[in-house]
C-alpha cells in the first residue's frame, strides 16, 4: 500500500469516528455589546479541511482565535482532542496573512522559533527544520533572511515553522490572503499535498468561495450581525484535487450553492 | 521617534566622475570663496578668520605647541562618561515603563516634564551642586542625551507588530521570551537611532557645562579665543569639536550597522555566506524524500 492511500485509509477511517474538534454554543460577545460569534456549533474529525467563509464581520477569525486558545468564549466551550480549550497548546498551531516572521533570523532559524522558545535547539532539531524547508519548497534558501525573500517564500517559511511546531490541528487565517492570485494557487495546491503527506486537521479562513470550495472536504459558510454558522457543505469532489476539477459540475454547484447561503450578505 | 539626520535624506547615485571628486571640487570653491571674502576685504579679518590663518593656528595649537589635546580629551571624556550614564538609564528606565504599565503611568508626567523644559538650563544647577570637575560636565551630558534614549526605546519596545505578538502567544512564549526574542530586536532600529541621537546631544551637554564653568575643555578654548578676539584660534578649536561629532557619530553609526544588520543587504549577504560554511553539512544532506515518503 503506498503512502499516499495509507492517508486516506486513515481518514476514511478516522471520518467514521469522533471529533477531535467539537464546539458547543460557543459564543463571543465583545463590549459594546457585539456579538462578533453567536452559539456556534460544529465537530471537525481528525484528517479533515475545513473552510471557514464569510464575509467580513462574520466572526471567522474570532472562531478561530478561540480554538486557538487565543479567545476565551463568553459562552459555550471548545474541546480539542478530548480536552477543553483554556488557552494555546502545543497540538495546536496557528498562521497568519502576515508571514510573522522574524526579520533578524535566518530562514532556518525562524523555523526553529518552537524549538528556541521550548529551550533548546538539538542537532537533530535542526535536521528536521531543514527537512521541512524542503518540504515547503524553499531548499537552497535556508540561510537566507526573510528580508531577502518574495511574500511566497515567506509564507513557505512560515508554514514550515507552523509545521515545525508539531501541531496537529493547523488553523490558518487567510494565509494565502496577501499573495497574488498564481502564487496563491500554486501554495494552495501544495498546501494539500503536505497536508494528505502529513495527515494533519486544517481550519482555513478565506473570504474566496472558489478557494474555499476547493480546498476543503467541508466548507463553514458564516453570515454576519450576530456571526454565527449558517451552513456547512460538503465538497464531493475526490483528491488529490486539481485544477481542472474547478470546471467539474460539482465544483460550480458547490460553489453557487455557498454563494446563495451568504446571499443577502455580500 | 527617530529624528531624522542628514544621512537619511537621499541621494542620487553620481553621475560622469567619481562622487569624492565632485566633493572636492564643491569643497575647493567653499575654502576659495571664503578665503576671497577675507582677502579682498568683503568681510573684516578680524569677524571672520580666513581659512589659511585658521590652519596656522590650528598647526600652532595642535601641533607645535600641543596645547589644546589635554583639552579635547577631557572634552572626549566627559562627552563618553556622560553618554554612558545617559544611555544606561533611559534604557533601563524605558524598559521598565514599556514592562510595567503602572511604572509608565506614574513616570510619564515627570518625563513630559523633562522634555518640555529646557534642559541646558539646569546646568548652572549642577555646577553648584557638583563644583568645577569633570562630575558637573558628565551629569550635564547625561541628562540632556536622557530623553531621546529614553523616548527611542520605549517607543521601539512599545510598537510590537499584533500578528507576531499572536504568533508568540500561539507558541506559549513566556513574557520573557516575548521581550528577548519579539519586543527587544525588533525596537533595536529605533534604539539605535536614539543612541545616534544621544551622542551628539552629549556632546552639546558637555560643552554647554563647560561655558558655565570649567577650566580644561575645548567649551573653554573657544569661550577664552572669542574673548581675547582670537577668531583664528577659536575656529581652530570650533573645527576640533566638528571633527569630534564626526567621529562619535560615525562610531555609533557603525555599531548600529551591525546591531540592525538585517536592514542592510550586504551584511545580510555575508552572514548567509558564513552560515552556510557553518552548516556545510546540514545543508546538504538530502532526506527530504525519507521524511516525505512521497513523490512532491
Amino acid at each position: 500500500m503506498t503512502a499516499q492511500a495509507k492517508i486516506h485509509d486513515l481518514n476514511g477511517a478516522s471520518r467514521e469516528g469522533a471529533s477531535i474538534v467539537t464546539g458547543h454554543t460557543v459564543g463571543m460577545e465583545f463590549p459594546g455589546p457585539v456579538t462578533a460569534l453567536h452559539e456556534a456549533t460544529f465537530g471537525i474529525k481528525k484528517g479533515e479541511f475545513i473552510s471557514l467563509i464569510g464575509p467580513s464581520g462574520c466572526g471567522k477569525s474570532t472562531l478561530l482565535r478561540i480554538v486557538a486558545g487565543l479567545l476565551k468564549p463568553t459562552s459555550g466551550r471548545v474541546n480539542v482532542l478530548g480536552s477543553p480549550m483554556v488557552g494555546p497548546r502545543p497540538e495546536i498551531g496557528m498562521m497568519f496573512q502576515k508571514a510573522t516572521l522574524l526579520d533578524w533570523k535566518s530562514v532556518l532559524d525562524n523555523v526553529l522559533l518552537p524549538n528556541t522558545l521550548a529551550g533548546s535547539v538539538t542537532k537533530a532539531d535542526r535536521e528536521r527544520a531543514v527537512d521541512l524547508l524542503h518540504l515547503v519548497g524553499l531548499r537552497g534558501f535556508e540561510v537566507a533572511f526573510p528580508r531577502q525573500l518574495s511574500g511566497g517564500m515567506q509564507q513557505r517559511v512560515a508554514l514550515a515553522r507552523l509545521l515545525n511546531s508539531g501541531a496537529e490541528l493547523l488553523l490558518l487565517d487567510e494565509p494565502f490572503g496577501a499573495l497574488d492570485e498564481f502564487t496563491r494557487e500554486r501554495l494552495n495546491l501544495e498546501l494539500m499535498r503536505i497536508q494528505s503527506q502529513i495527515g494533519a486537521t486544517i481550519m482555513f479562513v478565506t473570504h474566496n468561495i472558489q478557494e474555499a470550495v476547493f480546498l476543503a472536504d467541508r466548507v463553514f459558510v458564516m453570515t454576519p450581525r450576530p456571526g454565527r454558522i449558517a451552513a456547512e457543505v460538503e465538497v464531493a469532489l475526490p483528491r488529490p484535487r486539481t485544477i481542472e476539477q474547478m470546471k467539474s459540475r460539482e465544483f460550480t454547484d458547490t460553489a453557487f450553492n455557498i454563494r446563495d447561503t451568504l446571499g443577502g450578505f455580500i | 521617534m527617530t529624528e531624522p539626520s542628514i544621512s537619511d535624506v537621499p541621494m542620487e547615485k553620481p553621475k560622469g566622475m567619481p562622487s569624492w571628486v565632485q566633493h572636492l571640487i564643491v569643497f575647493a570653491v567653499f575654502i576659495a570663496i571664503w578665503e576671497a571674502s577675507v582677502q579682498f576685504q568683503w568681510v573684516s579679518a578680524l569677524i571672520l578668520p580666513s581659512p589659511f590663518d585658521v590652519v596656522v593656528a590650528w598647526w600652532d595649537l595642535a601641533i607645535v605647541r600641543k596645547l589644546i589635546w589635554d583639552d579635547f580629551f577631557v572634552t572626549l571624556t566627559e562627552v563618553l562618561i556622560g553618554f554612558g550614564f545617559g544611555a544606561a538609564f533611559g534604557t533601563v528606565i524605558a524598559v521598565f515603563s514599556a514592562m510595567q504599565p503602572t511604572f509608565r503611568r506614574l513616570v510619564s508626567p515627570y518625563m513630559v516634564a523633562l522634555q518640555v523644559t529646557p534642559r541646558i538650563a539646569v546646568a548652572p544647577i549642577i555646577v553648584a551642586w557638583l563644583g568645577f570637575g569633570m562630575e558637573p560636565k558628565i551629569a550635564i551630558a547625561a541628562i540632556i542625551c536622557f530623553f531621546p534614549i529614553f523616548i527611542n526605546t520605549l517607543t521601539g519596545l512599545m510598537q510590537v507588530d499584533e500578528d507576531r505578538m499572536e504568533m508568540f502567544a500561539s507558541l506559549r512564549a513566556s513574557r520573557w521570551q516575548v521581550f528577548r526574542h519579539l519586543q527587544l530586536p525588533g525596537a533595536m532600529p529605533v534604539i539605535m537611532a536614539g543612541y545616534k541621537t544621544g551622542i551628539s546631544l552629549a556632546l552639546i551637554g558637555a560643552i554647554v557645562g563647560e561655558f558655565v564653568s570649567a577650566s580644561v575643555g575645548i567649551g573653554v578654548l573657544i569661550q577664552r579665543f572669542s574673548f581675547q578676539l582670537l577668531l583664528p584660534q577659536a575656529f581652530a578649536c570650533l573645527i576640533m569639536l566638528t571633527v569630534m561629532g564626526l567621529t562619535l557619530y560615525g562610531a555609533a553609526s557603525l555599531v548600529d550597522r551591525h546591531v540592525v544588520f538585517w536592514k542592510h543587504d550586504a551584511l545580510l549577504a555575508k552572514i548567509s555566506r558564513r552560515l552556510r560554511t557553518r552548516y556545510a553539512d546540514l545543508l546538504s544532506r538530502d532526506r527530504s524524500v525519507q521524511a516525505v515518503k512521497e513523490p512532491v
